[in-house]
């Protein structure tokens, strides 16, 4: 088996050891480095950047809890809006079904940048929906959408929603139709079909598509960047701030280890979740 | 009749301008076993998931017991259906899948106990409540489908080739084991097959359908002594078919001349009211035909030689080459030898069982 696998995987395996682990590793020990005034680090076996912000409540509250929150909010309102377009899409053939994949797949194939500078034309002071809701007599003031909370689990959720849409689909269209007939044959109304037997297989593909999105979303930093204020002070826009701008690598290292740790730790607690929801259940081998 | 089980009355599907099923009507008497067998694309599934209600007529009506449900949503049809491909629910185990349709009518936790352990032991799956579909064989996942059916005692059961998909030597067994299951019961069935023999074999009736429309209705012996359709002839069993002329209707016997010449008897009254002149076409089952020891002189006795000798075990088949040029199918049930091809043959062909069906549009 190894020897058969091994050979044409080995120049993708050399690349994830230079470009992957070597780096990480570098990361690691970076980490325990120090930042000495006037030096640019020296080589310690410190635990001194670690115990800043683990031992620092402000950071923990602001930047991992904060971190944290604003993800699981922002991946829950994608899988929100995510589903009801998944489904339907499913539903579709030919042409339309083209148009609707194009629609979802665009904001992946367009610049992050491009993409968060269109939304800014659109939900700023004097933007588009705020013109239109004072038109239309929603509401008299503009609201603030842009450069606070708001602004950057807007745009996370349209950035993530179309992975889930994706992983969804896949994971729905594997659902036999047979399977929903023989639950409405039995007495089960369309609702009823739906939430009892397509929603709980379509689990495989939503738990990829939050493994993703919630990763995608903890890490982010550009966004918070672009459309953030003081507050939306994100662990992944720390370590950028900290590593290019303070020039602390040893700290921004022992950020970026801290982040991927508690990314693992979540992911590990969602993975045991669904696994005893539903997953295993169906992964059962004969 | 109005205490039927089910009552088809004209029922058709359009797809376009494609009649998937064009006018069908037949119905079904309380426990009885009803197949509606015919080639893929012959509209019988088609027929069955539009009493499930799965999918909507075009045209006609459905009564389940005097009750219309043609237009019934399928949750409100007490109509038990078994799927070819089985639809069994992966993520819940096989008490599950019974239990499910039990838990949606509110039935008390010790109704459902009761119930799931009864239709796993007639269905012979006692012990595997707690298995996922997934660590079943096909047998046992088609078992669970129809306890899964049974618990919920439709007031009828609709099966979609349910045999389909296992092995043959399986099929043989299930088929065994369904009909006694449905006698048993008296489980008003209507059973979708391309497989005569499962028609056959465990059917009161069958209705035969051919391209959307319904070819005969009849019990399984009359479908295959007496076909009322070339098309029903040759979809069920094998027959040998000869084209020629109505030449004779008569008090004692019909006569029918083949387009090579040769003239068959045929008993009174087979050319079922055509005239002289009429094109018609003679089938002949093989078993029907008489392989004669040697040389016999009279009417219906044809020769030919072998031209191939199929050899089955019990049965022995062989293709015969006419003089006149025709190519006859006959089989042979007790024999001490099997003829070398080319060995010169007289056989006789019963005029009792040759049958006159008119060559029309359809056949």
């Amino acid at each position: 088996m190894l020897r058969r696998v091994l050979p044409p995987l080995l120049p993708a395996l050399l690349a994830l050891l230079i470009f992957v682990a070597l780096p990480m590793l570098w990361v690691v020990r970076t980490s325990f480095n120090e930042l000495v005034d006037g030096a640019y680090m020296v080589e310690a076996l410190s635990l001194d950047n670690y115990t800043r912000f683990l031992g620092n409540p402000w950071y923990l509250v602001n930047t991992l809890w904060f971190s944290v929150r604003i993800a699981l909010l922002a991946t829950a309102i994608s899988v929100i809006c995510a589903y009801p377009v998944a489904l339907y899409i499913a539903g579709t053939r030919g042409l339309l079904r083209n148009v609707l994949m194009s629609l979802v797949m665009a904001p992946l194939l367009i610049g992050l940048v491009t993409l968060v500078y269109g939304w800014i034309v659109i939900f700023r002071g004097g933007g588009l929906l705020n013109s239109l809701m004072i038109a239309l007599h929603v509401y008299d003031e503009p609201v603030r959408y842009m450069w606070n909370i708001k602004g950057v689990v807007i745009l996370l959720v349209y950035i993530g929603a179309p992975y889930i849409v994706l992983s969804l689909l896949d994971s729905i269209e594997k659902i036999s139709p047979y399977l929903v007939e023989a639950a409405r044959n039995v007495g089960a109304s369309r609702w009823t079909a739906f939430w009892k037997i397509v929603f709980p297989l379509t689990m495989p593909g939503l738990y990829a598509g939050l493994v993703i999105v919630f990763s995608l979303n903890f890490a982010a930093f550009a966004v918070p960047l672009m459309v953030g204020d003081s507050k939306t002070q994100m662990i992944g826009l720390v370590i950028y701030r900290e590593a290019l701008l303070n020039n602390d690598l040893p700290f921004a290292s022992a950020l970026s280890v801290i982040m991927v740790a508690a990314n693992t730790l979540i992911l590990l607690g969602m993975g045991a979740l669904f696994g005893r929801l539903i997953l295993n259940k169906l992964e059962v081998k004969q | 009749m109005p205490d039927d089980a089910i009552q088809v009355d004209a029922i058709q599907k359009l797809y376009g301008t494609m009649k998937a099923v064009d006018d069908v009507s037949f119905s079904v008497a309380p426990g009885e076993f009803v197949s509606l067998l015919g080639p893929s694309g012959c509209g019988k599934t088609t027929s069955l998931r539009m009493i499930a209600g799965f999918i909507e007529p075009s045209g006609g009506s459905i009564r389940v017991h005097g009750r219309d449900v043609t237009h019934l949503p399928p949750e409100k049809r007490d109509v038990g259906f078994v799927f070819q491909n089985y639809a069994l629910w992966p993520h819940m185990t096989v008490a599950e899948n019974v239990a499910f349709g039990l838990k949606l009518r509110r039935k008390s936790r010790r109704e459902i106990a009761a119930k799931i352990e009864e239709s796993l032991s007639v269905t012979g799956l006692s012990g595997y409540e707690d298995r996922l579909p997934k660590q079943l064989s096909g047998g046992q996942q088609q078992r669970v489908a129809l306890a899964r059916a049974l618990a919920l005692e439709p007031e009828l059961l609709l099966m979609d080739e349910p045999l389909s998909n296992l092995d043959r030597a399986l099929r043989v067994t299930m088929r065994r084991e369904l009909k006694e299951l449905q006698a048993r019961m008296k489980m008003t069935t209507l059973y979708v097959t391309h497989d005569q023999e499962e028609a056959l074999s465990m059917s009161n009736r069958v209705v035969i359908m051919n391209g959307g429309r319904v070819e005969q209705i009849a019990r399984p012996y009359e479908l295959y002594e007496t076909p009322a359709s070339s098309f029903v002839a040759d979809f069920v069993g094998i027959t040998n078919f000869f084209e020629g002329t109505l030449m004779r209707c008569a008090e004692d016997w019909d006569e029918v001349r083949l387009a090579s010449g040769q003239v068959l008897h045929a008993r009174a009254g087979a050319g079922q009211g055509g005239q002289p002149g009429d094109a018609v076409r003679a089938l002949i089952r093989p078993e029907r035909v008489t392989l004669l020891s040697g040389p016999e002189e009279g009417a219906n006795i044809l020769r030919g030689q072998v031209m191939l000798a199929e050899y089955f075990g019990a049965v022995l088949r062989y293709s015969v080459r006419l003089d006149s040029g025709e190519t006859l199918r006959l089989e042979v049930h007790n024999f001490d030898a099997i003829l070398e091809n080319g060995t010169p043959v007289h056989v006789r062909v019963p005029p009792e069982h040759l049958r006159v069906l008119p060559l029309d549009g359809r056949a």
